[in-house]
Parts: structure tokens; C-alpha cells; sequence
């Protein structure tokens, strides 16, 4: 089933008097269930093209459904629930609020989604002992490793079962040892049905999904070919 | 999808207490505005009280006095004072009124003699109304009455520290006593009149203790029997409420000029009259020092909302996490608004809290009666939650609008 197609997406910033296009005309299909990768240079558009499919941003011209759902023309507090519960988002730098403790960080998807406090406590616990954390519920983010930042950066991820997990270098500022763990755990979630559309720079990072797309001048450079 | 009132409470509660150098920072210059506020408005409050406990202590509020007019220049002509006959056309003008006296005062004679011992004293002639129009009454015996008044008895009304120091306090009613010659049977101890210009407190003392130190002859006993010249210098009247207090006082001036060919001799003031320009006074009292705070919490205000908007501007990734993972510009401009609030509020509420403690030693400093009720408190807070509402609600729509993709790349 096909959960993201883009049509003709065209993406133009206004740099003081000059136009730039970063985007110009992509055409993407992402099924449910599938593992892609996203590469191209710096400065190629796969950023801009992210937050579009993340519902950060929305594209100048052109049409992105998400789940069947034409969201390209919704309004920003519309887009804001498409985020919440239909997208899982995955940096590079982590993102974590270094004010509140793991357990919250992981709770608040879900607290802007609307559940109760006692449900959504619940569940922050259950998947971040699912990721092995469970011995540090109460710490903050700048208490734990980089490796186990980003596995509670994951948490929060999936914590409202989105439809996607989009994840921009996750392992960008990992060892290679920490950097392996959270691939595996992405592993680990795409064969438990995750669909996940991952940006990176790196080859074998890269090698580990089902599919690359690669982005260049703000077009698609190899298209729909398997690799 | 938004988030509950509670939600965004516990989120500003949150990051107030995790920052708590800026939110004290922040919050000390509402803290002073407030106590601006709470001490003026008691101020004010204290004010008020106190005329209003003066006024009922001399009389109410529904008493009218005729007094010389110290405004009005007497080398033109003219004598500020009444003859019996005068009073008693003025009486009979004045159908309206609920109590009427006048009053000439027995400057020739004021030393009460008894068994040896002497009592100066301001002896006052009056009519029996005396007692109603001055809300007084006696402790023991009686007043002068009407039959006094029209046989010129030879009766005396003491004070009550006149009474005390005089003859002791004890049995005093129908012991005789001198003044000037005549002996005068003692008929009735006035009440003790009492009032302090601070409840409880010690400045000054009681400031109607000279009247316990007067006493009291019927009016035509102080003509007929000490001085035939003497006239009246003084009415008082009590009307039936505070609205014909000021109807009365309108009648009773036009009344004194046409019977003095429209000299000005006499000043008429009522209770009312005074309450009226003290309320007028308090309000540009007031409105001079609510202004002062004001500025006070301007200025608060300012620092306030440049430290939530250098606040946001730090928190800049963290909003656009917020927004990643599904807040809603709502959310972010009330999660920060609340915050802004939460802080004002605290502020309002520690400022009640000092302003109490210092208000007594304000209120001592002053030598004026301060008082700081429920109402006071909740204006103070309401002023604080208001002025965390203005100036809240520029960085908090900054936040909320803050693009989500620029939000995270922000460093």
C-alpha cells in the first residue's frame, strides 16, 4: 500500500531579491512497510525535501498525500496533528529537552496528541525499557551517552505510532559501536512493519534499506530503480 | 488535539522552577509594583475608615454645623453670631430637620468648684438636641432637658473626665457644684468619647478627649444667669440622611444670608459635604500614586517581556521540537503565556505578602492607619495577572509563530 506519494514537488526560497529552487519536480512513491534511504550532496534539497514529507514545511507547488491524505494545501494547526500522529522524527542531534527527564521527553508526542497523563507515563516506560533504558527513566538527556540519546530520541519517535519514521543522520554523531545499536533498532522496527524513510550521507548506513532515492540540484537522480 | 489549561499550568510551572535565577529576576520588579499598589490602596483604605469613624463619632453623617466664617472679612461689618430670637426663626425654617441645637460658649467662666477642688473647664450653654446631633449619650443620669432650657435651671452636664476628676467618678449625679457664683446641681455624666487616629495604636492618643474635659448648661441658664450678651455662635443640625444633610446645608446657608443682608459671616459645612471632598481628594490622591505604580509596573512589565523574549529566543531548538513532534501554535503561545502569568502572578502574590509585612512599619513611619482587606489583595493579584496578560502576549505569539523548520536549526 503506498503511504507517500509526492507529484511535481517544486520548492522555491526567496534569499533576499533571489529566488532559489530546491526542490524542482519530485516524484516520489513510498509503500508501507519499506525501508528507504535518501542521499545527495550537501545542499541538494534532500534536507527541504525531509521536512516536506515531514510536514514541516509545504512545497511551493505540487501535491503530497500522505496516507491517501492530500496534506500539501493544510493549514499549519492541520499539519500539526499530521506530525503528531502520523509522523516519527529522528535527528541527528538528538533534539531531546534537556529540562525534563527521559520518561517526559518520550511522553510528549503523546501529551500533545491528547492522552492522559497515567497512559502516556504507561507507555513512555514500556517502550524505553523496549530500548533498554529502562534504569534511567528519571535522568535527563545530558546524563546519558550519546548512543542512548538517540535511542530515547527514537522512543519518542515511535511513541504515537506514526505512519512514518523519518529519521535525518541518526547515526551523524555517533561512534561507529553506538552508531550500529541504533541501526539495529531500526532494523528492528522496520521488520516489525515500521515504514522508515531515513537521510544520510553515509554509504553503508545507506546500504541498510531496501531502497535509496538520490537527490541532486533538487531533483531525483536515479529515480524508482531498485538498488 | 490542544493541549489542557493543565497541561500548559504544569509545563509553565515546569520551566519557571527550572530556571528559577531568571524567574526571580524576573518577578522582582512586579514584586515592587504590587507592594506600590497594596500599600497605597490601604492608604486609601485606611483613609476612608478612619474619616468615616471620625465623622460617626462627631455626629454622623448626617449632620450640618454653623460655624464663623474665618474667610470672611469682619472690618467690613457683620458679627458672625445669633440672637436667641434669630435661632429660633432659623428653628422654625428648618421643620426638616431631625435634631436641632445651638450653642454659645461660656468663655467668662470655666472653673468648676467643688469641696475645694477647681476643674477647668469648657463650659458649652446648648439645647437638649445637643446629645443627639453630637451621637453622644449619658452613662449616668440624664441630659438637659426641655424644662431646663425654658426655666433656665441651674443644671450641669459633665464629661466624663470632668466628671472623674472633679468628683471622683462616683455618685456624681446631684452633687452641687460652682461655677462662677451660681451653684449647679450635677444631673448626668456624658459617655466617654474616644477615638485614636490609629486603632489600637498610640499617636496622639484620643483626639476627643477635650470634649470629656467640657460640660454642659442649658443655653438660656448661660444667658440669663452668667453673661445676657452673649450670643449664639454656633448650630448644629441633624438631617434625616446624608442627601438632606446637603439639601439642608444648601437651605440653611441661603437662610443665614437673607437674615444677615447677604453677608457671608456664617460658614454651614455638613458631614457629608466633607466625606464628599475627602472621596474627591482620595481619588487624585489615589490616581496620583496608582500612577506611580503604574510605571512601576510598566517598567516591570518591559524587563518582563524582554526576559520571555530573550527566554524564547535561547529555547528557540526546543520550540521547534515541540512543534516537530505535534505542538500546535496555540500550544507554544500558551505554554508561554501561561509562563509569563504563572510568574506575574507568583510576583503579585509575594508583593501581597511583603507589602503586608512592612505595612505596619509603613503605617507607623506614616502615623497613618493602613488597612490592607480581602478586596485590596485580590486587586493587587488581579493587577499582577493583568499585567503578566499585556506584556506576556507578545513573545508568546513570537513563539508560536516561530517556523519549525528554522526553529531547528537553530543553535
Amino acid at each position: 500500500m503506498e503511504i507517500i506519494r509526492t507529484e511535481a514537488l517544486i520548492k522555491d526560497y526567496e534569499l533576499g531579491k533571489v529566488k532559489v529552487r530546491a526542490l524542482d519536480g519530485i516524484d516520489i512513491s513510498i509503500n508501507s512497510g519499506e525501508f528507504v534511504a535518501i542521499m545527495g550532496p550537501s545542499g541538494s534539497g534532500k534536507s527541504t525535501l525531509m521536512h516536506i514529507i515531514g510536514c514541516l514545511d509545504s512545497p511551493s507547488q505540487g501535491e503530497y498525500y500522505l496516507d491517501s491524505v492530500l496534506v500539501s494545501k493544510m493549514s499549519k494547526s492541520a499539519l500539526a496533528g499530521v506530525r503528531n500522529s502520523k509522523i516519527g522524527f529522528v535527528f541527528q542531534s538528538f533534539n531531546l529537552l534537556p529540562h525534563l527527564n527521559i520518561l517526559k521527553n518520550v511522553e510528549l508526542p503523546m501529551m500533545y496528541g491528547g492522552l492522559s497523563a497515567s497512559k502516556r507515563k504507561e507507555k513512555a516506560r514500556e517502550i524505553l525499557e523496549g530500548v533498554g533504558l529502562a534504569d534511567r527513566l528519571r535522568h535527563k538527556p545530558g546524563e546519558l551517552s550519546g548512543g542512548e540519546r538517540q535511542r530515547v530520541a527514537i522512543s519518542r519517535a515511535i511513541a504515537n505510532d506514526p505512519s512514518i519514521l523519518l529519521a535525518d543522520e541518526p547515526t551523524g554523531n555517533l561512534d561507529s559501536q553506538a552508531g550500529g545499536d541504533i541501526l539495529e533498532i531500526f532494523d528492528r522496527l522496520h521488520k516489525e512493519g515500521n515504514t522508515i524513510i531515513m537521510v544520510t550521507h553515509d554509504p553503508l548506513v545507506a546500504a541498510r534499506a531496501q531502497r535509496i532515492i538520490r537527490i541532486k540540484d533538487g531533483m531525483i537522480d536515479n529515480g524508482d530503480l531498485d538498488s | 488535539m490542544a493541549i489542557s489549561i493543565a497541561e500548559s499550568l504544569h509545563i509553565g510551572l515546569a520551566d519557571i522552577t527550572t530556571r528559577k535565577v531568571r524567574s526571580a529576576a524576573t518577578i522582582f520588579g512586579i514584586i515592587l509594583g504590587v507592594i506600590s499598589i497594596l500599600v497605597v490602596l490601604a492608604i486609601l483604605n485606611g483613609m476612608n475608615a478612619s474619616t468615616l469613624s471620625w465623622m460617626e463619632e462627631r455626629g454622623g453623617t448626617n449632620k450640618v454645623e454653623v460655624h464663623r466664617n474665618w474667610n470672611y472679612d469682619f472690618s467690613k461689618g457683620g458679627e458672625a453670631n445669633l440672637t436667641l430670637a434669630e435661632v429660633e426663626e432659623i428653628r422654625q425654617m428648618l421643620p426638616e430637620a431631625v435634631a436641632f441645637n445651638s450653642q454659645v460658649m461660656l468663655y467668662s467662666h470655666n472653673e468648676l468648684k467643688y469641696r475645694g477642688l477647681s476643674y477647668y473647664s469648657n463650659v458649652a450653654g446648648v439645647l437638649p438636641d445637643y446629645l443627639q446631633v453630637e451621637n453622644w449619650g449619658v452613662s449616668e443620669g440624664r441630659f438637659i432637658s426641655d424644662l431646663d432650657v425654658r426655666e433656665s435651671s441651674n443644671v450641669i452636664v459633665l464629661g466624663s473626665s470632668a466628671a472623674r476628676d472633679l468628683l471622683g467618678g462616683k455618685d456624681a449625679v446631684g452633687k452641687k457644684i460652682a461655677l462662677g457664683g451660681n451653684v449647679l446641681e450635677v444631673i448626668g455624666i456624658l459617655n466617654e468619647k474616644n477615638w485614636e487616629k490609629m486603632q489600637g495604636g498610640s499617636f496622639g492618643g484620643n483626639m476627643l478627649e477635650y470634649m470629656n474635659q467640657q460640660s454642659f448648661i442649658p443655653i438660656s441658664t448661660a444667658i440669663n444667669r452668667y453673661d445676657n450678651t452673649m450670643k449664639v455662635s454656633s448650630l448644629q443640625v441633624t438631617a434625616e440622611s446624608p442627601n438632606h444633610a446637603l439639601k439642608l446645608q444648601k437651605k440653611l446657608n441661603q437662610i443665614l444670608l437673607n437674615l444677615k443682608g447677604g453677608r457671608e459671616l456664617f460658614r454651614v459645612s455638613s458631614a457629608q459635604e466633607g466625606i464628599m471632598t475627602m472621596q474627591a481628594n482620595a481619588r487624585i490622591f489615589s490616581l496620583i500614586f496608582i500612577l506611580i505604580s503604574a510605571i512601576s509596573l510598566l517598567v516591570a512589565g518591559i524587563v518582563i517581556m524582554n526576559i520571555m523574549l530573550a527566554s524564547i529566543k535561547e529555547r528557540t531548538r526546543e520550540i521547534g521540537v515541540r512543534i516537530a513532534v505535534g505542538a500546535r501554535r496555540i500550544d507554544i503561545f500558551f505554554q508561554f503565556m501561561i509562563q509569563t502569568v504563572l510568574i506575574t502572578t507568583l510576583g503579585g502574590v509575594i508583593g501581597i505578602g511583603l507589602g503586608l509585612l512592612i505595612l505596619d512599619k509603613i503605617s507607623a513611619y506614616l502615623e497613618m492607619e493602613m488597612i490592607a482587606d480581602f478586596r485590596i489583595m485580590i486587586s493587587s493579584v488581579l493587577v499582577s495577572v493583568m499585567v503578566g496578560l499585556i506584556f506576556g502576549i507578545m513573545p508568546a505569539i513570537r513563539a508560536g509563530n516561530l517556523d519549525p523548520v528554522d526553529a531547528l536549526r537553530e543553535e
